[in-house]
């Protein structure tokens, strides 16, 4: 038990539990305990102080989008993000519901919208009564440095027009007779008169700035009132679109209200005579027709996060198996035979450095030529009916971004095959010549096998550069994905903006990490001898 | 042949006729939707309500049709998404279909039928250039200056720029776009010369310019200003009262003082997919149309009563996603040109009234008008190609088609729709330098202005 316990830990690379396996059997009970004061709780340490550091560090950052967001402002992002989904997910389902669990959700709706009615109330009146209270707090903050403002922007301007009017009045006064001392004096007046400008603009300058910074300073109470209304409003939208959906809007009732439809055209038509009734005819069969993709309709549900990082994911993985595809076959071939790897190496040289967003374009309209109308194209229709893959709408930039992601991330893992078989053990090598193996024999029994824990190697970091790669990607193809969220985000300019980006750095995170893990996992797996421990 | 045969042939034709007759009457009252799945796109400005809210409020559903409202990084994008097949049609600048067609750009025949709005936008300029403004007018130095402000007040800082080699830097959205256009009306009619567009510049439009205009994407306007690279830029809403918010900028035009009631974004389409769908063109424009209505509906005292619920749903981040209060400022009839300078502009926003959704020519022959104006055009045309070419691009008779629909379902009122008009819109001066305006003499409008080219 204990042993294939460590097994476990040992293959999954989670080396930090081992010590508290070996405490619980007892084992060395000084020297674990060292271990794990130094391997979890120092981590532990280090990430609380990390988030204290951030918690207290973030507000001090102030830009003019806000200031950096703690972890709690993150945190409530992040609900805020999930809370989309769920929203959008029941809408998609109250669409598909029918019969008695429609009407029970109805009630359901209904009762929370009478609830809600009573808190928007309370809402907007606390909103109104803190508004009075906001523009008091505003004149006390911003109204005395506003003056300062105006009066000083007003006394510059006369100053500097009473110099400019003294400075015109010697210049008409110069004439063809004055002295060049007098004219000088003009030069002098003028230099002063410049002089005078800057400084005044730079006074002028350091007041705005005061200013700028005063007002960028809100009335909390105020905001938290709005936030409140907000989000009572917001339930409240989201409650009569979900009505709107469960009774008028529902597909059972949509269908029924085109079956009468169409048992009135049948009427109509049992008794329409000559022309008529070819028109009549028409519209039947169109209907019909209308009926039968009606029944399998769904609602049309905008993209949210979590479903943009699973598309994002199917991405990776495709971009990385049509890395690992053309990678390691050429690898092999490169290791195997000096000539070709010289023939190989400055394509490598040249087109490892090339960064995606050169690739990307490329790409793009490459694809772009072979799917020259994605509506009609076999390929895409083919991908939209699958089972699993079928909901994310694979598309040109989709397939893009996976070539991108397959461009940038091929050239690890072809570098690292082409170095595993070359360092194929000499005697394996001669026992397969000793043992007259063909060709296909030895690639299989020797030279792969032998090479797999550094082809897994080169893989893994192949792994982690398509992922970073991926959401630049996304973001410029505009491909559904967290590179598209990222920038929409970023695009609405709100003040939560700067909390999602935040979240969008630990979802990235997290799933790299965790992608990371299962390449280890794997690559211990296929290592005969224990590959090198990695970090 | 045989003569026995033409009284057959006679019935043959006739029936025909008549069956042709009865279809046609059918697309009055039935509607063959040839698509039904749809994905439209849009960019991130409160103009885009239209599409969103025909969406929200299920009148896209009404008409049999599945939405999906995809959110576009930039014009350019947008427009070859539009062109590839990737987006059934999207929220464009006005100037966006015409360039397209007349092959100004990414060549491409779109074409449109539905006006998404009039006004909506702001020219907002950074707070030393202001201070520089009320300092070299001094009228300009309280708390609410009188508006319409001309960009007159702009020269004292144009000059002194220009003194040092150096141009004052200010930034629209797209060549082709509205703003670009009202942006250069302003600064000519303030006697500053935007620049010309030529055969050696063609992209970039700054021969001969006092002020140099250049590209930067909408939400990014803010940034850009804010990082000093532009010194002012002319946008669409949220981010002309997003620079207030921030303290940044100070608006100190919009385009309704430039031209009252401006025509803003168009939805397009394109010709191939309007030919291939014209049953669904249909259904869309219908769709819109009373999403418009919806949106300008006011109670019997003349407020609007949906721009709430509108801004809302904008708010949501798969829209527009900017802050509630931005947003339902400008669209629930309020502007804010600095933080103690609020006025109602009860018309900032407009997606219906004054007739304005209805697909006018004579709008279409401005921006024709000013893309030769300004160069974009590079040789003289004769006034009957304005003509020609908005034809080719703005198309009533689908608009009226729609609207006839939802006049039958007694969905719309009968006045709120121009039935009869040729699409020329009767000659106009509200402009912010009075000279008036004839779309049926775009040559004669050419050579009123001052700045900018002029034909024979």
């Amino acid at each position: 038990m204990k042993y294939s316990l460590l097994k476990i830990i040992h293959v999954t690379g989670l080396t930090f539990l081992e010590p508290i396996v070996r405490l619980c059997y007892g084992e060395e009970p000084a020297l674990q305990l060292k271990k794990i004061g130094r391997f979890i709780v120092v981590p532990v340490v280090a990430v609380l102080v990390f988030v204290g550091i951030w918690n207290w560090g973030g507000p001090q950052l102030k830009t003019k989008s806000g200031e950096v967001p703690t972890p709690g402002v993150v945190a409530e992002a992040f609900r805020g993000v999930f809370q989309f989904f769920v929203r959008e997910n029941t809408k998609e389902d109250d669409y598909i519901l029918t019969g008695e669990t429609r009407q029970a959700e109805l009630v359901r709706v209904e009762q929370r919208l009478n609830d809600l009615a009573a808190l928007k109330q309370s809402a907007d009146a606390r909103v109104a009564e803190l508004e009075i209270g906001r523009d008091e707090f505003l004149a006390k903050t911003v109204g005395p440095v506003q003056k300062e403002l105006n009066d000083l922007s007003e006394e510059q301007t006369s100053q500097e027009k009473a110099m400019l009017d003294a400075i015109k009045q010697t210049a008409a006064g110069i004439t063809e007779k004055s002295s060049t001392t007098d004219r000088e004096a003009l030069i002098a007046a003028m230099v002063k008169y410049n002089g005078l400008k800057k400084v005044n603009n730079e006074k002028l300058k350091r007041i705005q700035e005061k200013l700028t910074n005063i007002s960028s300073v809100k009335y909390q109470p105020y905001l938290d009132a709005l936030k409140q209304q907000t989000n009572v409003v917001e339930e409240i939208i989201f409650l009569e679109k979900r009505k709107e959906l469960l009774t008028v809007g529902n597909r059972e009732s949509k269908v029924a209200q085109s079956e009468a439809d169409l048992e009135r055209l049948k009427s109509e038509f049992a008794t329409a005579t000559g022309a008529q009734t070819l028109g009549l005819a028409n519209r039947i069969v169109k209907t019909e027709e209308r009926l039968q993709t009606m029944e399998k309709s769904a609602y049309a549900k905008p993209w949210t996060l979590p479903l943009q990082t699973l598309r994002s994911l199917a991405c990776v993985f495709t971009g990385f198996v049509l890395a690992t595809m053309i990678a390691v076959p050429i690898g092999i071939l490169c290791g195997l035979s000096s000539t070709f790897m010289a023939a190989v190496t400055p394509f490598i040289a040249m087109f490892k450095p090339v960064s995606p967003i050169v690739w990307l374009p490329i790409a793009l309209i490459i694809v772009g030529g072979l799917i020259p109308d994605p509506d009609n194209h076999w390929l895409l229709h083919v991908l939209e009916h699958l089972p699993l893959i079928g909901w994310m709408k694979i598309n040109p930039a989709f397939i893009a971004s996976a070539v991108t992601v397959a461009l940038c991330s091929l050239w690890p893992t072809l570098v690292n095959t082409a170095l595993g078989v070359a360092s194929i053990d000499k005697d394996h090598m001669n026992v397969a010549r000793v043992l007259r193996l063909g060709f296909t024999r030895r690639l299989v029994s020797i030279v792969i096998p032998s090479a797999m824990p550094l082809i897994f190697a080169g893989m893994r970091i192949s792994l982690g550069v398509g992922w970073m790669v991926l959401i630049a990607a996304e973001l410029l193809a505009s491909s559904e994905g967290i590179g598209k969220f990222v920038w929409d985000m970023f695009n609405n300019g709100s003040s939560a903006t700067f909390a999602q980006m935040f979240v969008v750095v630990f979802v990235v995170g997290v799933i790299g990490f965790l992608l990371d893990r299962i390449m280890i996992i794997l690559q211990r797996l296929v290592s005969f001898d224990g590959a090198p421990a990695a970090i | 042949m045989n003569a026995g045969r033409i009284p057959g042939m006679i019935c043959l034709l006739v029936l025909m006729t008549s069956t042709m007759i009865a279809s046609g009457q059918d697309v009055i009252d039935f509607l063959d939707i040839e698509k039904d799945k749809l994905k439209l796109g849009f960019i991130k400005l409160t103009d885009c309500a239209p599409v969103v809210i025909a969406k929200e409020k299920g009148f896209f559903a009404d008409e049999g049709l599945q939405v999906e409202v995809v959110a576009q990084p930039n014009w350019k994008t947008l427009l070859d998404n539009v062109i590839s097949g990737n987006l059934d049609g999207a929220h464009m600048l006005s100037g966006q279909p015409i360039a397209a067609t007349i092959g100004y750009g990414t060549k491409a025949h779109i074409v449109t039928a539905y006006t998404m709005d009039v006004n909506g936008n702001g020219i907002t300029v950074s707070n030393s250039v202001w201070r520089e403004m009320q300092k070299s007018s001094p009228e300009l130095n309280s708390p609410k200056p009188v508006h319409p402000i001309s960009a007159s007040a702009l020269q004292t800082v144009v000059d002194e720029k220009l003194a040092f080699g150096e141009k004052l830097q200010m930034a629209m959205v797209f060549p082709t776009s509205t703003h670009n256009y009202q942006l250069r009306y302003w600064l000519a009619a303030g006697g500053i010369h935007p620049g010309m567009y030529t055969e050696a510049d063609p992209a970039g439009g700054r021969v001969d310019a006092m002020v140099e205009l250049s590209v930067t994407p909408p939400p990014m306007m803010p940034a850009t200003l804010e990082a000093g690279n532009i010194q002012g830029y002319c946008v669409g809403e949220p981010w002309n009262q997003q620079a207030v918010a921030k303290g940044i900028g100070v608006p100190v035009a919009t385009n309704y003082d430039v031209w009252k009631n401006c025509p803003e974004k168009v939805f397009g389409v394109s010709k191939a997919w309007a030919d291939k769908n014209p049953h669904t063109h249909i259904a869309v424009i219908k769709a819109l149309i009373r999403a418009g209505r919806w949106l300008d509906e006011t109670d019997s005292k003349g407020n609007l009563i949906n721009r709430q619920e509108a801004a809302r749903i904008l708010s949501r981040s798969n829209y527009v996603g900017a802050d509630y209060d931005v947003i339902r400022n400008s669209m629930t009839g309020y502007f804010y040109f600095q933080r103690t300078d609020k006025r109602e502009m009860p018309d900032f926003n407009v997606f219906y009234k004054y007739h304005s959704s209805y697909p006018w020519y004579s709008d279409g022959i401005w921006f024709l008008t000013q893309m030769r104006r300004w160069g974009q055009i590079s040789k003289p045309m004769p006034a009957k190609w304005y003509d020609d070419t908005v034809r080719e691009i703005y198309k009533p008779d689908v608009y009226l088609t729609a609207a006839k629909m939802l006049l039958d379902e007694g969905k719309i009122e009968k006045e709120e729709i121009p039935w009869t008009s040729d699409g020329y819109k009767p000659v106009t001066t509200d402009f912010i330098d009075g000279i008036s305006y004839d779309a049926r003499d775009p040559i004669g409008y050419l050579n009123s202005h001052i700045i900018g080219n002029k034909d024979p």
